[in-house]
Parts: C-alpha cells; structure tokens; sequence
C-alpha cells in the first residue's frame, strides 16, 4: 500500500503539464473563496474586537443601532446616578451620553461620498474607550468647533488630516487629531464633544450612553434595575456584546462568497474529471500492471481517489497562498448594514478560513476523482496489458 | 468526408471529454453572466420613463437626517415643479424577520399617480389605499415572495423609527424597475409618532426634461442657510450616490469577473491542448500525406471554436433560463430583486469570451504542430 500511495505521488508530478492547469483552475476557486469569506471574517472580528467587558451599552428598547436610538437627558441623568457606576478621581459617575449623526462625505479619491459616523461624547468618553488611542496632534477642546478622526477614516476621505476643516449642518469643524482604532468598529468614526453635536444639529437628546461598571455582580444588578424600570424603556447590554451583533453587512458577502464557490467549483470540477480521466487512460498499462502484481480494485480506486485528492489539496495551498500573499491585512470598506455608514476593515485570512479552503478543495477533488478512479478499478486486466 | 463532417467528428471523437469540456466551459460562463448581471444591477440600476424627470431631495448632511414638513409649501411653489410626494424609508421588519430587504416608505398617496406613474394597479386598488390610512400598497414581487393577498394584514416592526406599523394591504402594484418596495400612509407614520413636523425626504416630479436643473438648483438656493439645507439632485444620481457607498465590495466582485475568466481559459486551453496532444500522430499523417500547416492550424481551431460555441449556449442559454424561472430573490433571501435580466451588452460580452477563449485554447497545440516534424510525430507512441 505505501508504495501505491508513491507512485500516484510521483504520477501527479510526473504529468505536470496537464496536472499544473487543474491545480492553478483550482487554486484560482479557492482563492476567490477565501478572499471573500475573509471579508466577512474582517467584518465579523472587527465587531468582535469592539469594547470593554467592563462597560454597559444603554440604547432605546427595539432600537438596532445606536444611531436610530433615543436617550433623554432625564434617563441619562437617572441611569448615570445608579449605585454602582464606576467613579472617576474626582468621584462624577463614569458614564458617557453619546451623540451619534450619520454625516455626508466626500472621499478622498473622488469617487464620490459616502456616509461616515460622527459620535458625540463626554470627556469620560475617551477614557471609557482606551481602545482609542491618540496617533496625531491632540484630543478635541469643547466648545471649539474641532474633531478627530480615526486614521483609516482619514486615509479614505477628504479634508480629515490634522488641519483639514469639513462643513456639516451648518458647522464648520476642523480635524484637530488622528486616533487608532486598534481594528475595532471606532476605527470608523469621527469623534467630537457630545453637546457640541447636539448644539450643531439641533439634536435634544443623547443617541445613546456607555457606563463603565464597578463589578460583574453590579452589572448584572444594574442591568436588571435598569430594565426593570417601567419609566426607562431602555435596553442595558455589555458594549462588547452590542458589537459581537453588528454583523448583517457580513451576511450577503458570505452568500456572495459560497455561491460563487460552488459554481466555480462545478467549472473546476469539469476540468479535473478531465485531468484524471485522460491520466487513467494514458497509464491503462500501468494500471494492468498493478492489477498483475496484486494490488486489488479497491486499491487502484483508493490511489486515484488520493490522487484527485493531492491534486486538489495542492491547488487549495496554493489558491490560500496566494489570497493571503495578495489579501491579508488589506483595509477594505463597505457601507454598513446597522450603522448605515461606511464600515472599515481588514480582509482576514484566518488559519480557520485556510482549512475551510484546503478542506473545500479536497472534497472537489474526491469528487472529481470518483468516476475516473471507478473506471481505472474497473479496467478488466489483460486487456488493459494490451493497450498501448 | 467533408471537412466540417472531419472537425466535428474530430471534436467528438473521445465523447465524454466533449462533454466534459463543454460543460466547464457552460459553468463558467453561466458564472460570469450572473456576475454581471448582479453587477450591472448595483452599478447600473435600471431606469424607467419617469426617471429622467424625476427629483429626489434629501437633507444635505445625510441621507439619514430628517427634513421639516414647511419645506412642502415652499418647494410646491417652485416654478417647474409638478407633483410632490415626501418619502420616508422606514427601514423596518417584516413580521419577525431579522433583516427584511424590501424598502418601505411613508408617502402621500395622491401623489403617487403623478410622481412614481410607472407602478400600475387597478384603479379601485389605488381608491382604496388613499382612502384608509392604515393601508399600504405592495410591490409584486414582494406579495409573490410572502404569498400575499388583498386585504391581507401586513405587520412591520419598526428599527429606526421606535414604532410599529400594523397594516393592511389594499393595493397590489407591478411595473417599477424594482416591485420590491411597500409604500404607506406618511399621516399614519406621523399620527403614531406624536406628529414630529419632519419626513425622510421630498421626490419631486418635473414638467419637462429641460426645467429639472433649474428646478433643483432652485430648491438648493431655497433652503440654504436655513437649519435644514437640502441637497436636490436627479433620481439617477441618487441612485449613483448610493452605489458609490457600496465602495470596495462593488470592486471586488469587478475583480472576481476577471479571476471567473482567466481560470476559464486556463482549464479549456489545457482540455483542448490534452485532445491534441494525443493525436499528434494522427496530426503527423496528415501532414504527410500533404496537408499544411496553417490547415491543420484551422482544424484545430475549429474543433475548439466549436467546443466553445457549445458551451457557450448551454450555459449562457441555460442560466438566461434561469433568470426567467427561478425566483433569485427568494434564493438570496430578498436580498436581489426577482427580475434579473441578461442584457444583449452582457451576453455580447460572454460571447466575446467564448471566442477568445476557442482562439487561445487552440494556441499550444497548434504551435506544437507547427514545430513537429513527421517523423517524429509518427514516431511518439502515445
């Protein structure tokens, strides 16, 4: 048996010409695969990535997304006042009632605009967030008309570096520093003072408010207080649950990405049927010479079946390298499901997704190998010896 | 034998490689219509007659802020103008679903007629909606998705807007490029909502083609420095504004098209080469008894031209049937509207590919014939 398994191991290499065009037609299935799932996997682990364990998201009960949510100056006041709120030094409650406006941009490549995030917050804000960290120039000074960006929002719109000004609802504000992310969702918003915003866009409410929590066993506490209250008619959930949810951008892109699979598979599929097909017929001798030599039919199906399934798991390899050579790690863009603006992320090729590629491949190629591997079994032996 | 009888003979000499081959070949291209078609939907939405006439206004800080309802009046006054519906995307689910795809809008019913004239319902279907509030009107593709009928009760939960509508259904319309919306009462909206004076935006209908940009550079002047300032423009650059949010995806399945195309070449240039390879000798008597190269070249070309053109009207032929039988919407879960339509650009393009590839798949072996000597090639044993 292992030197059955070495010769079909030498046979795909011994035929490289027509093995080379079923491994690269495969490689290019599984790379598109890949690199579209891996979309969806950045937008997933962006959202996953988003928040502190520590922090309690409050939004209006039935709202999806902090934006469409509602939050009275009353309830913020009457939430943020709650025994076991964390204090800060100067013992004034940890919490942020945030503002968030869905702006209109222009990009910076001049493909036109796109919508981008524009979250109001306290002071407490930043220090709630310490994902954030400042990269360039200072935080905003309230009052002053100033904001700050993420750095990926900046490298993908117009007038957001340090010094640009960019008008919205009748405010002029200017870029006053560049923070980082760190690849969560605030890598896609613009940052300013919460009653600054509410000022320029005439808003009388807060969006929505963040508290950070003294203990698990006070937030669980404060979380049923809080929803238990009939006058609140709020919803109380930990930040990084809030964004484990934001992922209905990702749904349409792993359709998109299964769907083509499949079809290209199917085209993929033709082609090494082919491949294996005129393999068994050229080694019609070989195969009669192992049947003399005692090798069952079952173990002549089994060599092509591995064989099929060599050629393919080398086309998945090399269909994962090259979407992670040419992918990994590049920013990419969409407009947000639940947000309604422009998301940004990186494609993520994750050891997870190269199994799920080689693992597709390989199932192609047993398949693809089926009938050919079926019809080399079948090959009655002495005429096989005969044919030239 | 006559030699187109020689080449086709030829091209199905070893059939279940034929087939194979032209089926590889049916996918791919099956794949790249779908591609386009899905692409040409999101980059190039339909148009339909009205569409040149029609002007949509949103606020200018986003399409996600709201707009006062005094603007009415004073855009109804604007010379130019003909009829004026206000349009407030709801954004809500259907009944329990978790992400409803079809739009719903709140709007003025009388206005529809004058505004949107494509969709068409029967008259009394259309009296009806305007005379119950709490009524609404469904795209047909969405009452064929759900199986809806008149009268039908039609429950959407609001997302955005912290109410939910509970609805009825009085009219079933068909004729829009996109029969997915739903379209209610704005004063049903309002009345539960505690009437906030705002709505999502106005869509004007113009009276010719030549007054619209006078009109929307007339709406632009009319609010600017107000606490509301609006952004008029076309219907189609709208629609324009939209797609370019869609930014990166929409290039990558661009992309994706190109990746479709060369591995289909790749795996039919190396089937075709395959067939070849194992007649060189046959190919080797030919020559010999007289035949030149370049008509053995036209054989070969011939045999792969006739391969492709084969799988060309399989798969093309095949997924056009597709689009007009299955129901795409619901395979994608509403997510692409019912009607996918393969233009004649699209299926040019396809056809393009195909003739392509029968030329560069018919490269490799011909330059192998070309460089084999007679000897040699009666020679080879396999």
């Amino acid at each position: 048996m292992p030197s059955l398994f070495k010769y079909h191991f030498r046979s795909v290499f011994v035929r490289w010409r027509s093995s080379i065009a079923t491994i690269i037609g495969l490689a290019l299935v599984i790379a598109v695969f890949v690199m579209v799932q891996s979309l969806a996997v950045g937008i997933e682990k962006t959202s996953a990535n988003t928040g502190d364990p520590r922090n309690l998201l409050v939004t209006r009960q039935g709202a999806l997304a902090e934006a469409t949510s509602v939050i009275t100056r009353e309830q913020f006041n009457i939430i943020r006042y709650l025994p076991g709120v964390e204090l800060d030094a100067t013992g004034t409650p940890l919490a942020s009632g945030d503002t968030l406006i869905i702006i209109n941009l222009p990009r910076r490549d001049g493909t036109g605009n796109s919508n981008v995030m524009l979250r109001g917050i306290a002071p407490t804000g930043k220090e709630l967030r310490s994902q954030a960290t400042l990269v360039e120039g200072r935080w905003f000074a309230p009052g002053q008309r100033e904001a700050v960006a993420s750095r990926r929002l900046a490298n993908r719109f117009a007038n957001l570096h340090v010094g640009g000004k960019f008008k919205t609802g009748g405010v002029e504000l200017t870029v006053v520093g560049i923070f980082d992310g760190q690849r969560s969702a605030f890598d896609s918003e613009i940052w300013l003072d919460a009653d600054e915003a509410r000022g320029a866009f005439d808003r009388p409410d807060y969006s929505s408010m963040l508290l950070r929590i003294r203990s698990n066993e006070a937030l669980a506490e404060i979380r049923r207080t809080i929803e238990a209250d009939r006058r609140l008619k709020v919803k109380a959930v930990r930040e990084v649950d809030y964004y484990k949810e934001q992922t209905r951008t990702a749904g349409p892109i792993k359709w998109l990405g299964n769907g083509l699979a499949i079809v290209m598979s199917v085209g993929a599929l033709f082609a090494a049927m082919n491949t294996l097909y005129a393999s068994v017929g050229a080694r019609t001798r070989e195969i009669g010479t192992l049947r003399v030599l005692g090798f069952r039919r079952r173990s002549i199906l089994l060599g092509f079946l591995l064989e099929g399934a060599l050629l393919a798991a080398l086309g998945g390899t090399l269909g994962c390298a090259a979407a992670y050579v040419g992918w990994n790690g590049a920013s990419a863009g969409t407009l947000g499901q639940e947000t309604f603006t422009e998301i940004v992320f990186d494609f993520q090729i994750t050891p997870v997704l190269i199994a799920k590629g080689i693992a597709f491949a390989v199932i192609v190629g047993l398949i693809g190998s089926f009938l050919p591997a079926l019809r080399a079994a079948r090959l009655p032996v002495i005429a096989s010896l005969k044919a030239n | 034998m006559t030699i187109p009888g020689f080449v086709i003979k030829n091209a199905f000499r070893n059939k279940r490689r034929a087939a194979l081959c032209v089926l590889s070949v049916a996918a791919s291209l099956a794949l790249l219509v779908t591609l386009l078609v899905i692409l040409d939907f999101f980059i190039n939405p339909p148009e339909d007659t009205g569409s040149s006439l029609r002007i949509a206004v949103r606020n200018k800080v986003s399409l996600a802020a709201s707009l006062p309802v005094r603007q009415r009046t004073i855009i109804a006054k604007i010379p130019g103008v003909e009829a004026l519906t206000c349009l407030s995307y709801f954004g809500g689910n259907y009944k329990a679903e978790k992400s409803t795809y079809f739009a719903q809008f709140g709007m003025e019913p009388d206005q529809l007629e004058a505004v949107f004239g494509e969709a068409k319902m029967p008259r009394d279907q259309l009296e009806a909606w305007i005379a119950n509030r709490t009524s609404c009107i469904v795209g047909a593709d969405t009452a064929k998705r759900y199986n809806l009928k008149l009268g039908d009760k039609f429950p959407l939960v609001g997302v955005i807007y912290p109410v939910d509508l509970d609805l009825t259904i009085a009219g079933i319309y068909k004729g829009t490029t996109d029969d997915r919306n739903v379209f209610f009462h704005q004063k049903y909206l309002d009345e539960l909502l505690g009437d906030p004076g705002t709505v999502g935006m106005w869509w004007i209908k113009a009276s010719s083609a030549e007054v619209v940009p006078g009109v929307i550079d007339r709406i632009n002047a009319a609010f600017a420095n107000t606490s509301a300032e609006v952004l008029a423009e076309t219907e189609r650059a709208f629609q324009m504004d939209f797609i370019a949010m869609m930014a990166n995806v929409k290039s990558l399945i661009a992309y994706i098209c190109s990746v479709v195309v060369f591995a289909l070449a790749l795996v039919s240039a190396s089937t075709m080469s395959m067939a070849i390879r194992e007649r060189i000798r046959e190919l080797s008597v030919l020559k010999a008894l007289g035949f030149r190269r370049h008509e053995l070249f036209a054989f070969i070309l011939a045999e792969s031209f006739s391969l492709a053109a084969i799988g060309f009207i399989i798969g093309v032929g095949g997924i056009c049937a597709a689009f007009a039988s299955v129901d795409f919407s619901a395979l994608s879960g509403g997510f692409l509207p019912s009607s996918l339509l393969a233009t004649p650009r699209i299926i040019g393009i396809a056809a393009l590919v195909a003739v392509g590839l029968g030329i560069v798949s018919s490269l490799a072996p011909a330059f192998s014939i070309a460089r084999l000597s007679v000897v040699e090639g009666l020679k080879t044993l396999d």
